[in-house]
């Protein structure tokens, strides 16, 4: 056997000069092993100490052995661990592997280990001692504790954008729906993420004594961007309706606003339904415009469910001469008019099936829901939502507007 | 919600013997138990289960707010008792579960025939003249052992560092290992457990009762062991020549033998 | 795996892009990146082959906007072709079918 020319020694003179060159003293291997070593018996007290350990801690020998136990070298904290934790697991699995502990030397400073015991049993396997080793874990542990001080700081800022989301995202949907005589109002808002402001809206308002306004959107992108957009776009709406309230007029005057601050590489659009409601007796009259939004739903009463289709509607704020399309509607007493976004629609099952890829599946599920009203049909279609996909990845909106029976009003 | 699994509750022994209800400490699960329990099983109805947040309990269940104070797991134990009808049921408690008894027994004295207190403390920090043992700065000193220790768990670290609050990974990791406890829950209830006072709820205790205490013992001291002793009207002391916190696992006979003894008499009397 | 894969071949002035994938959130910068390479000029083509996309959502719309207000502003001429039917419906319900979509398919 050659290496690169040269005869190489045999096993049994290697292992003489291994021999010569390391230790082969036992002792010396213990007492000056590059970790702390030590042996108790069962209850704790040292029986054995090797040098390099009482080097660390300050002791002599004859201070530890037959003296003091193995939990008299640690920190409160830690003989509070040991004895809930270190002690029970020695007992009960005859090991304990890598616990963090902070041993206190003789002079009082804290030394951090990482310590590791087993139980030396007997041939009958009953236990006689246990056997510890001791690494020092000074560096380790402050890298652990700066870790532990970025998770506690990530946490709490975490925490901190939540809340500021939450807060925002409260301002941007009404903090509560307006009482309209005779019908019955309820919506649904889920937001994907508690990091990020959604981008789905809605509202409905007084505009004069015996006519209301309605919206629901979705603006393009998430977060403080969409959070502007959302904000422009609300307050937008409800100026533009006391100016005029024709939809397809509100929407013009959305679309012109949206594009007055146009920039060619960030575009801000939307898509939004908005519309009128006036009370008829015991109907209620709607005339709306979409704006390239998904087309609204009016579950009749019957069980009939008549989608409010405007063929050429386009979204808002994307063009400079958008066009929109106004439809109009009679809600007589328990039908449920239902606005949505598409985090509904396009809410994916597990296997990647979209809600609304057959597009006859969500008036299918609406005509289920015919007759219970507004809140009802409301917490149905969420149901609905979480029902098809678990977590569903997208803001999702849900207005639903429905006059009373005269005999519930 | 069905306590069941919620406290992952096991039961042992003949349907008709008397009950026999073992509470873990702090830092454990009912495994604690399996060098004593099991002696009892022959004529007792032995039920053992983990508080919520320790061992198999349902960590879903947990909740901040209920396990707040002992309270909390006074009113689980409660519960447990209530689904399985127990009645003059003998509770063994181990650390904060004695005072987890106490309060229950309190509660609802109707279900006790007894208490056993293992190593029982109604106040870890020194208040005045009482000597708990502590100061208010060591405790925090075990809540940060108990961050280095889970520190281990680098699993569950990572993602809290990415903001990820779901640890599905925590669940494989823990099921390797004895005394399984979910860090967050941990350190919530070692906070609960070393920092509440239950020294006024001893002397509304009103069923016969028995201290176990150690020799030696650092988190509940023999000085600690008497004053439950003294407060507790009518109880029995019984000191184990033992070391440590858990005499159930140091010195399992004696601890058996001294519940066995306290059984007899109350079933005689 | 989701992902989006993105050819481009210039026949003379009609630059085609060919998108097999989804288009999404996580995609569309780069299909964003890749037009806003493409050479522009007045009597130019750009024309977007949808056939193979899985997926568009609403990042995606709003890749395909800039890119026609980038196209319009420079003179070349700007269309989507053989959108698979989600594609379409979307494009339909948003009303930028009639903007987007090659209004004589028989020249695309």
């Amino acid at each position: 056997m050659s290496v690169a020319g040269h005869q190489v020694e045999e096993p049994e003179d290697r292992e003489a000069s291994f021999s010569a060159l390391l230790e082969d003293s036992m002792e010396d291997l213990y007492d000056n092993a590059p970790c702390g070593y030590l042996s108790t018996l069962l209850d704790g007290e040292i029986a054995k100490v090797n040098a390099t350990l009482l080097t660390w801690l300050g002791y002599r020998r004859e201070d530890l052995v037959g003296r003091r136990s193995f939990a008299d070298l640690l920190s409160v904290g830690g003989k509070l661990y040991h004895e809930t934790h270190y002690a029970p697991m020695l007992r009960m699995h005859g090991e304990a592997r890598e616990l963090a502990l902070d041993l206190v030397t003789a002079d009082g400073h804290r030394l951090p280990v990482l310590v590791t015991a087993t139980v030396k049993k007997n041939q009958d396997g009953d236990p006689l001692l246990v056997r510890i080793t001791v690494f020092d874990a000074r560096e380790r542990r402050a890298y652990e504790r700066e870790l532990l001080r970025a998770r506690r700081e990530a946490e709490r800022e975490r925490e901190r954008l939540q809340r500021l989301t939450s807060t925002l995202q409260r301002t941007l949907l009404p903090a509560e729906l307006p009482e309209v005589l005779g019908l019955e109002i309820a919506a649904h808002y889920h937001a994907a993420s508690s990091d990020q402001v959604g981008g789905d809206f809605y509202d409905v308002f007084p505009l004069d004594a015996d006519r209301w306004g309605f919206f629901l959107g979705d603006v393009c992108g998430k977060g403080p961007q969409a959070a502007v957009l959302t904000s422009l776009t609300r307050y937008t709406l409800r100026a533009a309706a006391v100016h005029d309230t024709d939809p397809v007029a509100v929407l013009s005057t959305l679309n012109s606003v949206l594009r007055q601050r146009h920039d060619p590489g960030a575009p801000r659009f939307c898509t939004v339904v908005f519309g009128l409601l006036q009370p008829d007796g015991d109907d209620f009259a709607v005339s709306l415009a979409s704006g390239g939004h998904p087309p609204p739903l009016v579950i009749r009463a019957d069980g009939e469910v008549d989608v409010l289709t405007t063929p050429g509607g386009q979204l808002v704020g994307a063009l400079p001469d958008a066009h929109f399309v106004a439809t109009s509607a009679r809600l007589t007493p328990g039908d449920v008019l239902v606005l949505y976004t598409d985090g509904l629609t396009e809410a994916r099952r597990a296997d990647g099936l979209m809600l609304g890829e057959d597009e006859e599946r969500l008036p299918a599920l609406a005509a289920g829901f015919a007759g219970t009203g507004a809140r009802a049909v409301v917490d149905s279609l969420a149901e609905v939502l979480t029902a098809w996909a678990d977590e569903p990845s997208d803001d999702t909106a849900i207005l639903a507007l429905g006059p009373r029976p005269p005999e519930a009003r | 919600m069905d306590v069941w699994s919620r406290n992952h509750v096991t039961v042992t022994g003949p349907e008709g013997g008397r009950p026999l209800v073992f509470s873990h400490g702090f830092g454990c699960d009912q495994n604690m138990w399996r060098l004593v329990a099991p002696a009892f099983a022959a004529d007792h109805r032995v039920v053992l289960f983990d508080h919520v947040g320790a061992g198999r309990s349902d960590l879903s269940a947990w909740d901040p707010e209920r396990y707040s104070s002992l309270e909390g797991y006074a009113a689980d134990v409660l519960e447990i008792m209530a689904e399985l009808d127990l009645r003059d049921a003998v509770f063994v408690g181990h650390s904060v579960s004695a005072m987890i008894g106490v309060l229950a027994s309190v509660a609802d004295p109707s279900r006790f025939g007894g208490l056993v207190l293992v190593g029982p403390s109604p106040r870890y920090v020194d208040d005045g003249d009482y000597r708990g043992g502590f100061s208010a700065a060591d405790i925090e000193e075990l809540l940060d052992s108990l961050d280095s220790n889970y520190l281990g768990w680098s699993a569950a670290m990572a993602p809290a560092i990415m903001g990820v609050p779901e640890r599905p990974e925590l669940g494989q990791e823990l099921t390797e290992s004895f005394c399984r406890t979910d860090p967050a829950i941990a350190r919530h209830f070692a906070r609960v457990t070393f920092l509440s006072d239950n020294r006024d709820d001893l002397a509304a205790v009103t069923v016969p009762s028995l201290v176990l205490q150690c020799r030696e013992d650092i988190i509940a001291a023999p000085a600690v062991g008497e004053f439950v002793h003294r407060r507790l009207r009518g109880s029995e002391l019984v000191l184990l020549d033992a070391t440590g916190h858990c005499p159930h696992l140091s010195a399992p006979e004696q601890t058996t033998a001294a519940i066995a003894e306290f059984l007899r008499r109350r079933s005689s009397s | 795996m989701s992902g989006l894969r993105i050819t481009t071949a210039a026949e003379g002035t009609t630059h085609r892009v060919v998108l097999t994938g989804e288009l999404d959130h996580e995609t569309a910068p780069e299909l964003e990146r890749t037009l806003a390479r493409l050479p522009q000029a007045a009597g130019h083509r750009l024309v977007i082959d949808l056939s193979g996309l899985a997926l568009c959502d609403s990042s995606g719309l709003t890749t395909f906007i800039v890119a026609r207000e980038r196209a319009l502003a420079a003179g070349t001429g700007f269309e989507l072709t053989a959108p698979p039917p989600p594609v379409s419906r979307m494009l339909r319900v948003t009303g930028l079918d009639r903007v987007l979509l090659a209004r004589h398919p028989q020249d695309a």
